[in-house]
């Protein structure tokens, strides 16, 4: 295989890995988010209550996982 | 079987072109995650749902299932796209 057939290839593992990382986040988020927000048994559709539960929960859990992240780097110094 | 094995469809004799290889790769992940959120679905679904298994799914429970079905696919959606809005540029 020569360089440039080989580069090719890394590139596009390298994206699908970002893309595998993404979709396991997604899929975590909402495994954690549905289980806090969906408390009921799931309806027709969603009422505001939950859809909005289910955006905060996503937006506060990355925040709090760029928190801790500061924390431990203020830890280390 | 391994899927690299078979004759290539195209490309130079030391094996598959990189075309074939990476859509390949791209349909075992995409069957990989399908596989899991099948998974998830299922056991999210009969939590909810089935909360005193009888002789036989009622249709209550039928209905249920069906809805979590469709609310947790939603769901999927909504997370996704509150997580990519909040990627860094």
């Amino acid at each position: 295989m020569d360089a440039s057939h080989a580069s090719e290839l890394q590139y596009f593992l390298e994206q699908e890995k970002q893309k595998a990382v993404l979709n396991e986040l997604v899929g975590k988020l909402t495994d954690v988010c549905w289980d806090k927000c969906i408390t009921g048994t799931p309806g027709s559709k969603f009422s505001s209550g939950e859809s909005s539960c289910l955006t905060n929960c996503a937006q506060r859990f990355l925040e709090t996982s760029s928190l801790i992240l500061r924390r431990f780097q203020s830890l280390q110094q | 079987m391994d899927p690299f094995s078979s004759p290539p469809l195209s490309g130079s004799a030391e094996g598959p072109s990189n075309e074939v290889v990476m859509d390949k790769v791209k349909q075992q992940l995409a069957q990989a995650y399908a596989e899991e959120f099948f998974r998830t679905v299922r056991d999210k679904c009969f939590t909810k749902c089935v909360t005193k298994p009888s002789t036989s799914l009622s249709g209550s429970e039928s209905s249920c299932i069906s809805r979590c079905v469709e609310r947790y696919i939603e769901a999927t959606g909504i997370i996704s796209r509150a997580v990519i809005t909040s990627l860094p540029r």
